[in-house]
């Protein structure tokens, strides 16, 4: 077999350009080739000028052998892509096992060769940097062309221990290009340039660039260093499902988080996360994949990340849930929550940990949020309780009515009967009890019954379409006894018929 | 016993302008053979003719609101079912007598098979008759996507795919049926003309020279019996037939209203459900009609590729041969030719039933709990038990009831289910062990035959 597959390699050496023949006819130690002929078809379907990129990189020698030129095939790159490592000297020399030591050789396999995890060379070649043509001297300083260690590198590049004390450069070192929309619009016009200004104002760039606090996140602790991507990659450390994690990389850690204080001066907690990952919003997002639903960005900003303020948090709520913020906004309610400092919303629902409103939080009964906040606040209110009860029962009696009636639509549909009248009020009932539920925020009567009333209107029609169906299904098997009937007189004539023959033929 | 026509009234009056009086002296003198078996099985065939009847009233009917198009086909259909009044009755009937239909003609075609009615001079009868099945089968399939729901509108997609198989002409076959390259309101076209008048008409046709066989060369008499006990067709048989239409047609009637939508086995449902959507995703678990359920089995059964085949044009070539020796029985039964009893075929029966029946229950996935994959082992196992199982009573039930002897072809089929469910092997494997048993089995026949009958009387 590897005979064979040597004489072939051989035969199409002679097609191959002059210095990549050698690769092909490289051995390893074990005496099989090199290069397999996967890599050999990977070869032959290059296109002419990325084959003599190819060669002129094996010419130059920065393309070492063929275990290296194996590396670079086995990345599967596009042809543009592939256009782009062959011609950055700074990639080809760094990819070489054969001249780079561990610490400084990107690998597919960063593990198994030793090197540093961020020296994936095959994260570097997905970057966003990369794929539009930015590649190590962009931020490393020099060129691709060049062929060594230039003074520019060196000047550019702070000291490792240096860089890493103080990481207060970085905001300013991405914001050459990234708060530059002249050069921005070259390569995404769409793309925000106020990052950095946005930055400079947050509570990790305060922190960062007033404090000097080195811990506090900068753009590399969210976005990555090699192998940054889009925020709608599902790759990206900053895709909406991701950014839990990434958050909670230091916002969950407990260690990291020691010393840190809220603006009350307690202690910051560590625990966001987790309540986040249990909430209406953490399951919508994480579980359902609902990627309209908040992460962690979604209420307190990304760049500009600072924990929104009681003033300012049921502003935030209302950009998603809109009629519920504007029903609050014309209810006696408003003014109390302004009068005590409550955070509207998140009084009730709570921040992290906001689980799925139930119909249980309303009504009198101790317990319910309602009667628990009157006892310790407006103790007493005859009105509210009456509202209370009223918004419970009527909710209770549409949800009860529902469960009563949605079963049967399956056995209706089971029967053969027309479900279509019932579906049609299950829809409207639907409706109104999320209306319903909403319109709770108005805290008053009239409005909640505007939604409610629709309501037990579409349940009475749910129970006459039910009604309706279960006497025609009775008419059916009424109509089947008869036709019964008449068939059983009609074989029993038959049987007669048949009895009589047979006794005159007898006689 | 000759009974003269009657000379007043209606009759009388036809009789005169269109002498109809052979005619009532023929249905007098018409009788049907009693032989030792039941008679039950000559009502099959009317039986038949009675549900297919149902399915042209039923049908008729249908086409007074039907109105096909992708637009409109399933939007009719969903108005049939609920706002015409009876128009759910009609649809369920129409349905059920279709299913109904085929499962009197299988037990038809088998009853005809057992008793060897088939034999000399009536091998034209059984062509008919194995052409009306095919018939019916193509009814089947072309109604099948009538309705333009998802399931009619994938299984048809699956269906129509796997006539590709068909040698040289198969992609060109799937276009014509498909009217393009993928199901279509093209698609929906063809086969509502297939379904209400090329199929129909074939049937007419079919349905008559079968009768006009039959009326000419009468019922088959039961074999070795040179003078058969009879019955007397009108009014006797006439009555009877009468009857079992009238227990068909109430039992058509409750199951229609208590089960309007089948049983909700698959292969026997036909719930609306949502409408087609050609750009949907196929989704998991879309399987034929029941009748159709060994054929997309035994697709599934070959691998892609085997003996320089496509596995679909191996399985499909399969089928064909069965279909051939199915559809020449008669030609090839000799011994029946002879008016002996040929027990090899009543064999033959027996083993395709289990060979069908197998296949079918694990198409069913019996066995294999509520998993969306079951596992196909479990599923072979189960399927194997309950048809050995079945075919172990049904050999039983022959040696003791009915003295039979001959088990090669079924011993086979017993073979090749239980290599394949209980010991483990591939089906083909085990099928192909089971073939060279029947081959060596038949061999060993021959030959013994051969040796105990003197040269002189050798063929």
């Amino acid at each position: 077999m590897t005979p064979l597959l040597l004489a072939l390699l051989l035969a199409a050496a002679d097609q191959m350009p002059e210095p990549i023949r050698p690769f092909l006819a490289a051995k390893a130690k074990d005496g099989t080739p090199v290069l397999s002929a996967e890599d050999r078809r990977k070869l032959e379907e290059m296109t002419d000028h990325t084959r003599q990129l190819v060669a002129t990189a094996a010419d130059n020698q920065i393309l070492g052998s063929a275990a290296h030129l194996k590396i670079l095939l086995s990345l599967d790159l596009p042809a543009q892509a592939m256009d782009l490592v062959l011609q950055d000297n700074c990639i080809l020399c760094h990819s070489d096992p054969g001249n780079q030591k561990p610490r400084a050789l990107f690998s597919p396999d960063p593990a198994k060769q030793g090197s540093n995890p961020l020296l994936d060379l095959r994260e570097l070649v997905s970057d966003v940097h990369f794929r539009r043509g930015l590649s190590c001297a962009g931020c490393h300083g020099g060129t691709p062309q060049d062929e060594s260690m230039s003074n520019d590198i060196a000047k550019r590049w702070p000291k490792s221990e240096a860089r890493h004390q103080d990481r207060s450069w970085i905001p300013g070192f991405c914001a050459r290009c990234h708060a530059d929309p002249a050069f921005m619009r070259g390569f995404n016009p769409t793309l925000p340039t106020d990052q950095l200004a946005k930055y400079q104002g947050s509570r990790h760039g305060i922190l960062l660039l007033q404090e000097k606090d080195s811990h506090a996140a900068q753009c590399v602790s969210c976005h990555g260093v090699h192998g940054i991507r889009g925020p709608k990659s599902r790759k990206s450390t900053v895709y909406s499902q991701r950014i839990p994690d990434t958050c909670g990389g230091c916002h969950a850690n407990p260690a990291f988080m020691a010393g840190y204080k809220t603006d009350s001066g307690e202690p910051m907690p560590t625990m966001q996360v987790a309540e986040y990952k249990a909430s209406v919003h953490g399951k919508a997002l994480l579980e359902k994949g609902d990627l309209g639903a908040p992460a962690c960005t979604g209420c307190h900003g990304s760049h500009a990340a600072m924990p929104p303020a009681v003033a300012s948090v049921a502003q935030v709520c209302r950009r998603c849930h809109a009629q519920n913020g504007a029903l609050f906004d014309g209810s006696k309610h408003k003014a109390a929550f302004e009068q005590h400092k409550w955070p509207e919303c998140g009084q009730c629902h709570g921040k992290h940990a906001i689980e799925k409103p139930t119909d249980a939080l309303i009504g009198t009964a101790p317990g319910t949020l309602c009667a628990d906040c009157h006892a310790q606040h407006a103790k007493d209110n005859a009105a509210c309780s009456a509202t209370a009860e009223q918004f419970r029962r009527a909710l209770d009696t549409l949800a009860a009515g529902r469960a009563e009636v949605a079963p049967r639509e399956e056995e209706m549909a089971e029967r053969g009967l027309d479900v279509e009248p019932l579906a049609r009020a299950m829809s409207e009932l639907d409706e109104a009890l999320v209306q319903a539920r909403s319109r709770v925020h108005s805290f008053e009567l009239g409005t909640f019954d505007q939604a409610a009333r629709p309501g037990r209107e579409a349940l009475e029609k749910a129970r006459q379409s039910i009604a309706a169906a279960r006497s025609d299904y009775r008419f059916r098997k009424g109509g089947l006894l008869a036709a019964i009937g008449f068939m059983g007189l009609l074989a029993a004539g038959i049987v007669l018929k048949l009895r009589e023959i047979d006794r005159r033929r007898r006689e | 016993m000759s009974v003269s026509p009657p000379r007043r009234g209606l009759f009388s009056w036809l009789d005169r302008r269109y002498d109809l009086a052979p005619l009532a002296a023929f249905l007098q003198h018409k009788e049907v053979p009693l032989g030792v078996h039941s008679i039950f099985w000559y009502y099959l065939g009317g039986l038949t003719l009675f549900f297919f009847s149902v399915q042209i009233a039923t049908g008729l009917l249908l086409l007074v609101y039907y109105q096909v198009g992708e637009q409109t086909s399933y939007e009719s259909i969903r108005f049939i079912t609920t706002k015409v009044p009876f128009g759910w009755l009609v649809r369920s009937m129409h349905c059920w007598s279709a299913h109904l239909m085929i499962v009197s003609l299988v037990l038809h075609m088998l009853s005809t098979m057992m008793l060897k009615a088939y034999r000399t001079p009536r091998e034209l009868t059984w062509i008919t008759g194995f052409a009306l099945f095919a018939l019916a089968l193509g009814f089947g399939f072309s109604g099948y996507l009538l309705p333009w729901n998802e399931l009619a509108f994938f299984a048809t997609a699956v269906g129509t795919d796997s006539v590709k198989a068909v040698p040289w002409i198969g992609e060109w076959l799937m276009h014509v049926l498909r009217g393009g390259p993928d199901v279509s309101g093209h698609t929906l076209y063809r086969f509502f003309a297939l379904h209400v008048v090329v199929l129909p008409l074939s049937v007419f046709a079919v349905v008559g020279l079968h009768l006009l066989l039959i009326q000419r060369q009468g019922m088959a008499p039961p074999l070795g019996r040179e003078a058969p006990r009879g019955m007397r067709f009108f009014p006797d048989f006439m009555l009877r037939d009468l009857l079992l239409w009238l227990i068909g047609l109430i039992l058509l009637a409750t199951l229609a209203v208590f089960l309007p939508y089948g049983p909700r086995i698959p292969g026997i449902e036909w719930e609306l459900g949502r409408k087609a959507n050609p750009l949907a995703p196929a989704y998991p678990g879309i399987k034929p009609e029941w009748y159709f359920l060994w054929v997309y089995q035994l697709l599934k059964e070959f691998p892609p590729h085997i003996l320089g085949l496509e596995g679909p044009q191996a399985a499909l070539a399969v089928v064909t041969v069965l279909f051939a020796i199915w559809a020449l029985v008669p030609f090839l039964d000799r011994r029946s030719r002879r008016d002996e009893p040929s027990p090899a075929f009543t064999d033959l029966g027996v083993a395709a039933v289990l060979f069908i029946g197998f296949l079918t229950l694990k198409a069913w996935d019996i066995g294999g709990g509520k998993a969306a994959q079951p596992d196909p082992q479990a599923v072979a196992r189960a399927c194997a038990i309950w048809a050995f199982g079945a075919g172990l009573v049904a050999t039983a039930l022959r040696r003791a009831l009915w003295h039979h002897a001959w088990f090669l072809f079924s011993a086979a089929a017993l073979l090749h289910i239980a290599l394949h469910g209980l010991v483990g092997m591939s089906y083909l494997g085990s099928g192909a062990i089971a073939a060279i048993a029947v081959a060596a089995g038949l061999g060993f026949t021959r030959f013994r035959a051969h040796r105990t009958v003197p040269a002189g009387d050798r063929p």
